[in-house]
């Protein structure tokens, strides 16, 4: 199985080649497939069938398989593709009131454009930042890069964002999640740290004291002997 | 008759000392580990002030160079109030400096907060530390000290998964805010450095090292020290007897006259040799790896088994640096560990594949934890308690350049051959050279000690009564060696003396 990435309209060709191991196999019959639709015009050589395929949209993508029919049934799979893109599986962590800044990054190839969609209900929304120009903004910092920045963050912009990227062949889709805290949420971890320190400190100091007034009264005591002893 | 509670007037080699060690630990692991850890959070804040990557590493490169910087005024705080309250007060300003980052708006003010503030309560801490166990340890020593260093790798591995956990479940503001209280506990640490009078008493500053010694028996300050546990520091008794000099006043809060002191110059030079080539490696390590074809988390692997290497062989040298047949040759110890140090990293480019990494990562974590373990270890050795608090101010502030400058000029080297070789042959070639330069100067320094030592023994009347933890390689030569019968003629003697002087 082999996955393959073009951004742009090329010509490809893809071929499968018979391992020597199975050379013993006789009544060889290969066919390529993409689907249920079978492709022509395969050139054969000693123990390779290849198709040639132009690939100008969308539609020509997918999966291609040549399939051989003996006594053994043997495939391959390729999978044309565009570039993938990628988000983030963690979500992002913001807080009220702050600006959150969201990466989309794409591999190797730079796409035409780049698209912004949040997650409202069921539905992607677009967002248009010349709209909305003091709540988000869209900077493509490369061309292979693209940021969302949302400014004074509130708690309804918690959710689901895509980027979406446009190549020639296609479009391809990262996923981003916001997740907005209120400053309770560090503060209490904080807060209980803080107490343990406080705690820890006062007890070392408590433990020295009663351990010097220990000292005082053995002193104390062995003077008391000696005075009594003369 | 007296009614003296101090029996020997030494370091308790033990009880508290333990406490203290713990403490320590906790003080220098955060030191070392806390501007390492941070580049967890370095690829989010970058992006979200929008910065270059180069702009970020300026944070833990002010952090580094405050902390190693501001050794000579930890030192002074030192000298003048006592480790507790230094301590305390780092842990404090390393609180307030992450929580104040946690609500930065502007790269600049990242610096501030986090670069100089947190890094200066860092050099409060890292100090004072190293300074406290010099004073509650003589005889153990080295085992001190190597379980005390151990603190940084443990805290590395302990605060590098933290702070990923920190970072995916309250972003980075949330996490500084949290970091700050955990950097609160230095203050724990601070807490458990009870004030000891007792090191101290037997030295006076004024000695110097060449012939002629003028040794202040003030036994008197000694009896008085040993039987009160007290926090007022030991040299504002020590002023009212000694004259008031222009020079040293200074002296008694940073002391200057270090610099005529034999010892303390090879150490000086040896060590601010070995810190060029130092640390280099360990952060071109991950890089070179990916650089051969390792991916991410193998390469990061790496740098796990360098950490667990180095947190067994720190305490592991302390106990060895301890035997009685290492610790009177300590410095030779020390010296064998550079230069394997840095053997290591010129066959380092001869390793191929990643076995080969994971041999060279062993060796270096055992080579790294040795030295490391006895940095400190060693300049003890050679100044002596009383004046180690001056020592480490004034190398720490030197080796503060090349510790700077060691990674960036590897990072040069790779840029203008494209070939990480050349930075591991530098790092190699400085650190052998150091180790050397150190192995010559300290057999020297070694020679001229012993010819010193009997020069004096011939002068004085009294047969080595008072420690002079200046010339301290000779005399705890001969404890070490035969601990019980050669200890109590020397408490005689001191019992002796006192009495003398409580009597008049």
């Amino acid at each position: 199985e082999k996955n393959i990435t073009l951004d742009s309209a090329t010509r490809i060709e893809l071929s499968c080649r018979l391992d020597s191991k199975y050379s013993h196999l006789k009544s060889l019959r290969v066919t390529w497939k993409r689907g249920n639709e079978t492709i022509r015009h395969i050139n054969k050589t000693e123990n390779s069938w290849s198709i040639q395929l132009m690939i100008l949209d969308n539609s020509k993508l997918g999966s291609y398989s040549c399939v051989l029919q003996g006594e053994e049934e043997i495939s391959a799979v390729f999978h044309l593709q565009v570039p993938k893109i990628e988000g983030k599986e963690k979500p992002i962590i913001s807080y009220e009131g702050d600006t959150v800044v969201m990466t989309c990054k794409s591999f190797d190839y730079a796409p035409i454009a780049w698209t912004w969609y949040v997650t409202n209900g069921s539905e992607q929304i677009a967002i248009n930042d010349s709209l909305l120009a003091d709540k988000y903004v869209i900077n493509r910092i490369s061309a292979n890069v693209t940021h969302l920045k949302i400014l004074k963050v509130t708690k309804e912009d918690d959710g689901v964002y895509w980027c979406e990227a446009a190549f020639e062949l296609g479009k391809s889709i990262g996923k981003l999640k916001l997740k907005v805290l209120s400053l309770m949420v560090p503060l209490k971890p904080f807060l209980a740290i803080v107490a343990e320190v406080v705690i820890i400190v006062t007890m070392v100091f408590l433990y020295e004291m009663y351990s010097k007034k220990k000292e005082k009264r053995a002193e104390y005591e062995k003077e008391f002997d000696q005075v009594e002893q003369l | 008759p007296p009614t003296n509670a101090g029996q020997a007037p030494g370091p308790p080699d033990g009880g508290w000392g333990w406490a203290v060690v713990f403490g320590a630990f906790i003080s220098i692991g955060f030191a070392y580990a806390f501007p390492k850890g941070l580049a967890i959070f370095f690829k989010e804040i970058q992006d979200f002030f929008g910065t270059s990557y180069s702009e970020i590493a300026w944070v833990s490169s002010i952090m580094l160079a405050t902390t190693y910087g501001a050794g000579p005024i930890s030192s002074i705080l030192v000298n003048r109030y006592g480790s507790r309250p230094v301590v305390m007060f780092g842990g404090l300003l390393c609180g307030i400096g992450m929580v104040s980052a946690a609500f930065c708006t502007s790269i600049l003010q990242l610096y501030i907060c986090v670069g100089f503030i947190t890094g200066f309560g860092l050099a409060l801490n890292l100090q004072p530390s190293v300074i406290m166990i010099g004073k509650y340890f003589l005889k153990r020593r080295p085992i001190a000290n190597g379980l005390a260093m151990a603190g940084s790798p443990v805290m590395l591995c302990t605060l590098a998964p933290l702070n990923q956990f920190l970072f995916d479940n309250f972003g980075w503001r949330g996490s500084f805010l949290i970091l700050g209280a955990i950097l609160l506990n230095c203050c724990v640490a601070g807490a458990l450095f009870r004030p000891i009078g007792a090191a101290t008493a037997s030295v006076k500053t004024q000695v110097t090292e060449k012939g002629t010694d003028a040794l202040k028996e003030e036994v008197t300050g000694d009896a008085v020290e040993m039987s009160t546990l007290t926090d007022v520091p030991l040299k504002d008794k020590m002023e009212d007897e000694e004259e008031k000099d222009c020079c040293e006043k200074i002296n008694q809060y940073l002391d200057f006259s270090l610099f005529k002191h034999r010892g303390f110059l090879i150490y000086l030079i040896g060590n601010v040799l070995m810190f060029l080539g130092f640390f280099a490696p360990i952060v071109f390590l991950a890089p070179y790896a990916k650089h051969i074809g390792i991916d991410e988390y193998s390469a990061a692997f790496l740098l796990s088994i360098l950490a667990i290497v180095d947190m067994i062989a720190r305490p592991t040298t302390g106990i060895i640096a301890n035997s009685k047949w290492v610790r009177p040759r300590i410095q030779y110890f020390f010296s064998f560990a550079i230069t394997f140090n840095g053997t290591c990293h010129l066959l380092c480019p001869l390793a191929s594949g990643y076995t080969g990494l994971v041999i060279y990562s062993i060796f270096f974590g055992l080579a790294f934890g040795m030295v490391c373990a006895m940095l400190f270890e060693t300049l003890m050795d050679l100044v002596g308690a009383a004046r180690f608090t001056s020592a480490v101010g004034l190398v720490t502030i030197a080796e503060c350049c090349t510790i700077l400058l060691g990674p960036p000029i590897g990072g040069t080297l790779i840029d203008t051959f494209g070939d990480y070789k050349y930075m591991f042959i530098k790092c190699g070639a400085v650190m052998v050279l150091a180790g050397t330069f150190l192995f010559i100067m300290n057999y020297y320094n070694y020679h001229m000690l012993a010819k010193e030592e009997k020069e004096r023994k011939s002068k004085e009347e009294h047969p080595t009564s008072v420690r002079t933890e200046n010339e301290g390689r000779n005399n705890w030569n001969k404890e070490t060696a035969q601990n019980g019968p050669e200890l109590e003629p020397l408490r005689e003697e001191q019992e002796g003396l006192k009495k003398e002087v409580n009597g008049t």
